[in-house]
């Protein structure tokens, strides 16, 4: 095999060096350079050489993609809101049922762990909240949640896979990289490699099985067997069980799994997880029910994550969010159907939490947006503010790269703790490029062969 | 007389990286010639067609693909179901194998519209499957004017800026299914072909739409009652005038004019060196070389796009049989070799022990969520969590429908691979005795996982 010519996908510097014929480099700039990081997950090789985080800290960022279109105004219910009772009608959920987050809001008796969470001022809301594009259509409306952009595009990238091309090459985030947890979501996707690690539900074979097979594939393929064992290494650490636990969901599992994976010194920094069961279109109940049921799975989930990532629950910044709302008027089978305004949550020891934020528009027929709750922010600020203040990522990258034409769109300040922003407001940067869409396999050959 | 290593090598070469993996003696039979084995199978009258009563015509797939969900579901299953049947029933399976790399090179997701999961069965029996050995334009031509493509890429609203409902609307086009037709489906990134040429691709395709059931009977609309859900060509939103693209300009003519221009864009060198690149890519190696490619895609540029005469060139390459194996199989490969090694089936009853995981393992079949298909190269799929997932899959498979199998793993081995297994991996499944652990192992061989 000849020389490693570097892809064109990956940041000049690192290209830059790869050209000046650093070895190691140049190995994890050839086309295996996927599965070299990918298949490095906890082996020393991957342990990155990086100055100290911004601060001191070393921040924790979970993203949580809520599938479906969750239903806003029963999650973070506005009981000040004189319309909310008449508008809800059978599945108005009583004002004595609910946590009082505010004067205004009260919340989902579903989600008890989150409402500990923000009494203890570490979780909060952002209400009215919305995609840019509300064409009220689940693939489109998740496509564009993830893809970061203004509008419809076909293939794209998503945001969290442009902010590790973007961010420096010493930066924690980046040489420790993102990881999937289960399906693998837009968000992550793009020519930045990514891990993975799913909970699923499958029984592992019994010990003997599994030694044959690695023994096996020790003496026959070192790449098959290096792949094997960095997952199983990952499984055990990801699903050890807990003391004195009976059966505990997949879900539970996928936040278990992402809290230990994260506090792992040599782990990821980023991870991203889907909660599905959403879309509540009939049943939607109110303290018990469809709605109560999901918004339950992903409270335990949050409790789950509390508790397994106690060590960098400080660090943590948990973002929750769903692809649209719903209707605020009630349909024939009790339920709701696709709207576009909604809430997003925020939990962890980072977020500056114990309020609500945005700006709420009402819910008397004027005020809607067609049948459904009015956006009032834009959920690009949300996700811009936790990444300029938690992650300290600059502004230029935030409205250029991560999200592409989105100045006019604001970080949304004082969701958390840090106020890493601040000092980011005039940073000069070097904006490294980032691919909007993944480099096609057969672009890299035209250039390699200078067609 | 058995087969010589070498011979036995080659033989396992024609089933595993051109086929669906070897049946228990399919070495045997596939005897000492193994590229005239390839050849007999694509001269083989009728390989490509399924033919079952029970599946759906255009006619009916796309009126079913306009009514309710659970009616499309049963299509979709039915159609599935047959797929597998023919990947089971062929001794070799390149066939299958083409038939797989076109459906995917036209990549849909049946989740974004019924519109395509009633219909991407008919799509793949009547137009991939119909052409798979004749000619590229016309198995593109078929393919864009289906509604499932149509809807997936967001050509159905498509309306010409000049045509006389976009000035009565103040409508316009939508570019998504021009830019894929050029970037994926032909040309290819760095092509040769300018953002203008995007625009004016799609400005071709505008009025290419399809009958929705919302549209029937009513004034406006003016669609024919007599076919719901079949392609529309809507004259009066198609773009008037002459429209110049790649060079050459395109006379008002219509739905022809688009197709004209497609036609040309099929005969371009671009377009041959692709599909020959894909080819290469999908079948022999993640990093093909010029060698490799040229010859391809000079069959195919000099033969009119013949995809037979393609897949000729491609067997017929030096590498074809010379470079190692080092490809993975994909996790739906995999199930399919696995059925096919054990003489099994998927179980009515049980589905979910097919999709479940493939499911996991992101690649269930026509649900792969970007048009850009599934990933070809081996680093999409060879990571950590992949591989445990591999494991526990394949132990999954040997306790769902190995039940009555007979040989012990080691015969099944010596059976599937002949003197083609190596030394290692045949003493490892001698001395493992246990029936569970012994084809576990098999499914987790090198021989099993390399393709």
């Amino acid at each position: 095999m000849g020389r490693i010519i570097p892809p064109e996908d990956i940041s000049p510097a690192l290209r830059a060096a790869a050209l000046q014929g650093c070895e190691e480099s140049q190995l994890l700039m050839s086309r295996r350079s996927m599965l070299g990081i990918t298949a490095g997950l906890f082996s020393a090789a991957f342990t990155p050489r990086f100055a100290s985080a911004v601060g001191g800290s070393d921040p924790r960022l979970l993203v949580v993609v809520l599938r479906g279109g969750m239903d806003g105004v029963n999650a973070v219910v506005p009981h000040g809101d004189p319309s909310y009772v008449s508008q809800r009608g059978d599945i108005a959920i009583p004002k004595s049922a609910t946590q009082p987050l505010d004067g205004f809001f009260g919340l989902n008796p579903a989600l008890s762990a989150f409402g500990s969470m923000y009494s203890a001022k570490q979780a909060a809301a952002v209400h009215a909240v919305c995609t840019p594009l509300r064409n009220r259509s689940h693939f489109e409306c998740q496509d564009n949640l993830e893809s970061g952009l203004p509008g419809l595009a076909s293939n794209p990238t998503g945001w969290l896979n442009r902010l590790l091309q973007v961010l420096p090459g010493g930066s924690p985030i980046r040489s420790h990289g993102a990881i999937q947890i289960g399906e693998a979501p837009l968000l992550l996707r793009g020519p930045a490699p990514v891990l993975g690690w799913s909970p699923t539900w499958f029984s592992h074979p019994p010990e003997n099985i599994t030694s044959s097979v690695t023994r096996l594939l020790k003496m026959r393929d070192a790449e098959l067997y290096k792949a094997l064992s960095a997952g199983l290494k990952s499984d055990e650490l990801a699903e050890r069980a807990g003391s004195g636990e009976g059966d505990v969901s997949g879900l539970r599992k996928a936040f278990r799994g992402a809290a230990r994976l994260l506090a792992a010194n040599d782990g990821p920094r980023i991870a991203v997880l889907s909660v599905g069961n959403f879309d509540t279109h009939s049943g939607q109940g109110t303290t018990d029910g469809f709605l109560w049921g999901s918004l339950h799975e992903l409270d335990s989930g949050l409790d789950e994550f509390r508790s397994s990532g106690s060590a960098i629950w400080d660090n943590t910044v948990i973002v929750m969010a769903t692809e649209f709302g719903r209707t605020v008027k009630v349909n024939g089978d009790d339920g709701t159907d696709h709207g576009s305004g909604t809430v997003a949550l925020l939990a962890g020891g980072a977020v500056a939490g114990g309020k609500v934020h945005g700006d709420w528009p009402g819910l008397a027929v004027r005020n809607l947006d067609d049948d459904s709750l009015m956006p009032t922010t834009d959920l690009r600020s949300v996700f811009k503010g936790v990444l300029l203040d938690h992650l300290g990522v600059a502004p230029k990258l935030l409205d250029e790269k991560i999200f592409p034409e989105s100045k006019a769109v604001k970080p949304l300040r004082g969701l958390v703790r840090s106020r890493a922003g601040d000092a980011m407001a005039d940073a000069q940067v070097s904006v490294a490029p980032a691919a909007m869409r993944p480099l096609s396999a057969i672009e890299r050959y035209r250039r390699l062969n200078a067609i | 007389m058995p087969l010589s290593a070498r011979e036995a090598q080659r033989a396992r070469v024609a089933l595993q990286r051109f086929g669906l993996g070897p049946k228990p003696g399919g070495l045997a039979r596939i005897g000492d010639d193994a590229l005239q084995a390839l050849k007999d199978e694509l001269d083989t009258p009728k390989i490509s067609a399924i033919e079952r009563g029970s599946l759906p015509t255009y006619a009916t797939a796309t009126r079913v693909s306009q009514g309710d969900f659970s009616e499309m579901e049963a299509v979709r299953e039915r159609e599935l179901r047959a797929r597998i049947d023919k990947h089971l029933s062929v001794d070799i399976g390149f066939v299958e194998r083409l038939v797989m790399f076109w459906s995917n090179h036209f990549s849909m997701s049946i989740n974004k519209d019924g519109v395509i999961r009633g219909t991407y069965g008919q799509l793949e029996r009547d137009v991939i499957r119909k052409h798979v050995l004749g000619k590229f334009a016309d198995m593109h031509l078929g393919v864009m004017r289906h509604p499932a493509m149509i809807r997936y890429l967001d050509n159905q609203d498509s309306i010409g800026p000049n045509s006389e409902t976009g000035k009565a609307w103040g409508a316009g086009y939508n570019e998504n299914l021009g830019r894929e037709l050029l970037e994926l489906h032909t040309l290819g990134t760095g092509g040769g072909y300018s953002e203008k040429d995007v625009t004016s691709m799609a400005l071709l395709l505008t009025g290419w739409s399809f009958v929705r059931w919302w549209e029937i009977g009513q004034d406006w609309a003016d669609v024919p009652d007599d076919r719901p859900g079949q392609f529309f060509f809507r004259k009066e939103w198609h773009e008037p005038g002459a429209i110049s693209f790649m060079g050459k300009t395109y006379a008002p003519d219509g739905q022809k004019q688009a197709e004209k221009a497609m036609r040309d864009i099929a005969r371009k060198r671009a377009t041959a060196e692709h599909i020959a690149f894909k080819l290469v890519r999908h079948f022999i190696t993640d990093e093909p070389t010029k060698a490799m490619v040229d010859p391809v895609a000079n069959a195919f540029y000099k033969s009119g796009g013949d995809l037979k005469k393609t897949a000729l060139a491609l067997i017929g390459l030096p590498a074809a049989f010379d470079a190692p194996l080092t490809k993975i199989r994909t996790p739906y490969e995999l199930s399919i070799a696995q059925f096919r090694a054990l003489g099994a089936r998927y179980r009515s009853d049980a589905m979910w022990l097919f999709y479940e995981p493939l499911r996991a393992m992101d690649n269930l079949p026509w649900e792969r969520p970007a048009p850009d298909g599934y990933p070809d190269e081996s680093w999409a799929w060879l990571d950590p969590d992949g591989m445990t997932i591999r494991l526990d899959t394949a132990m999954l498979a040997v306790d769902a429908y190995a039940g009555d199998f007979k040989k012990s793993a080691y015969e099944l081995g010596k059976s599937l691979y002949g003197a083609s297994l190596s030394d290692t991996t045949s003493d490892a499944l001698m001395w493992t005795t246990d029936k569970r652990a012994g084809l576990t192992l098999l499914f987790m061989s090198p021989e099993f996982q390399r393709r």
